[in-house]
C-alpha cells in the first residue's frame, strides 16, 4: 500500500491561504460585502424589474445573483464580455437550462432564465464595481429595447395571460 | 459558447429592430416561443396587397445571441420577397448562414416558425376581412 503522490504546492498554498484567512477574513468579508452591496444598490437604482435571488443578508459576502426580467441571461453576458460573470452555476454554464438551484429556491423558470451571478474577490476594487454596474445597466437597457416581453409589459399585457407556443 | 462572426455582428448591430402597427390590415404578427423556455420572438411583416411582396419587416427577440441573430437575419431575408418565397425559407438555411452549432438549432427553428406565424396572421386577417365585407 502507498499513498497517492502528495500535491506539495497545493498543501503549502492552502496552508498559506488558511494563515492569511485567519488574519484577513473578517476585514475582507466587510470590504467585499460592502462592494457587493454597492453593485446591487447601483443596479437597483437605475433599472426597474430587477430581483435579488437569495437572502439579502444571509449570503456569501462576495456573491450577488440578480434576475433582470425580460432579458435572457446568455445574451446579457454576451453584451458585457469585459465582465466575468455566469448565467448559472459554473457547472451549468455550458447548458441551456436555467440554474436548478434558483428553481429549487422558488424562482420561476421565466425569471431563472434572466439571472446573472456576480462574484467579487480579494482584488476587486470600487472602480471595477462602478464600471461593472454601468456596463450592466447599459446592456440591460439595450436588450430591453430588443425584448418583445418588456414591450408587452409596458403595454399593460399580463404575460401570464398569453398562450405561448413553447417548443 | 463560442459565437461566429456573423452571429456577433447581428447581435451587436441587429437589423430591423422595432414594431409595426399590429392592428393594421397589411401587417402580420408572429409571436413564438415562451418565456419559460428562454426564447420569445416577435416578427412582423408588412405586405403589399397587390403584389403580395413583403415591404417591411421588424422583430424583437428575448433570447440568446443566436436567437437574436436568427430573427434579425430572418427579417433581412423576408424583405422584398413574396409571401410564397418567404414561406420557402427553411431553418437549415439560417443554420448554414450563421454556422449555428447543434445546441442552437432550435433558434433557427423558432425563426422559421416566426416567419410562418407572421404570414399566417396576415392571411387570416385578410380572409376574415373578405368574409365580413
Amino acid at each position: 500500500m502507498r499513498s497517492g503522490t502528495l500535491n506539495v504546492p497545493g498543501i503549502v498554498g492552502f496552508g498559506k491561504a488558511a494563515e492569511m484567512a485567519g488574519r484577513l477574513m473578517s476585514e475582507e468579508m466587510q470590504r467585499v460585502s460592502h462592494l457587493r452591496d454597492l453593485l446591487w444598490e447601483k443596479i437597483k437604482a437605475n433599472l426597474d424589474e430587477v430581483y435579488l435571488n437569495g437572502h439579502s443578508i444571509e449570503r456569501l459576502p462576495n456573491n450577488l445573483n440578480v434576475s433582470f426580467a425580460y432579458v435572457e441571461g446568455e445574451s446579457l453576458m454576451m453584451g458585457m464580455k469585459e465582465l466575468a460573470v455566469s448565467s448559472g452555476s459554473a457547472c451549468t454554464s455550458a447548458s441551456l437550462e436555467p440554474s436548478y438551484v434558483l428553481k429549487h429556491m422558488g424562482v420561476g423558470e421565466d425569471l431563472a432564465h434572466t439571472s446573472i451571478r456576480f462574484g467579487l474577490g480579494r482584488f476587486t476594487t470600487a472602480e471595477e464595481v462602478e464600471y461593472a454596474a454601468d456596463k450592466v445597466i447599459e446592456t440591460v437597457r439595450k436588450l430591453r429595447d430588443l425584448s418583445p416581453l418588456y414591450e408587452m409589459v409596458k403595454e399593460g399585457i399580463d404575460l401570464k395571460s398569453v398562450t405561448w407556443t413553447g417548443h | 459558447m463560442a459565437y461566429t462572426k456573423k452571429v456577433i455582428d447581428h447581435y451587436e448591430n441587429p437589423r430591423n429592430v422595432g414594431s409595426l402597427n399590429k392592428d393594421s390590415k397589411t401587417v402580420g404578427t408572429g409571436l413564438v416561443g415562451a418565456p419559460e423556455c428562454g426564447d420569445v420572438m416577435k416578427l412582423q411583416v408588412e405586405i403589399d396587397e397587390q403584389t403580395r411582396v413583403i415591404k417591411d419587416a421588424k422583430f424583437k427577440t428575448f433570447g440568446c445571441g443566436s436567437a437574436i441573430a436568427s430573427s434579425s437575419l430572418a427579417t433581412e431575408w423576408v424583405k422584398g420577397k413574396t409571401i410564397e418565397e418567404a414561406l420557402a425559407i427553411k431553418n437549415t438555411d439560417i443554420v448554414e448562414e450563421l454556422s449555428l452549432p447543434p445546441i442552437k438549432i432550435h433558434c433557427s427553428v423558432l425563426a422559421e416558425d416566426a416567419i410562418k406565424a407572421a404570414i399566417q396572421d396576415y392571411l387570416k386577417k385578410n380572409n376574415q376581412e373578405e368574409k365580413t365585407a
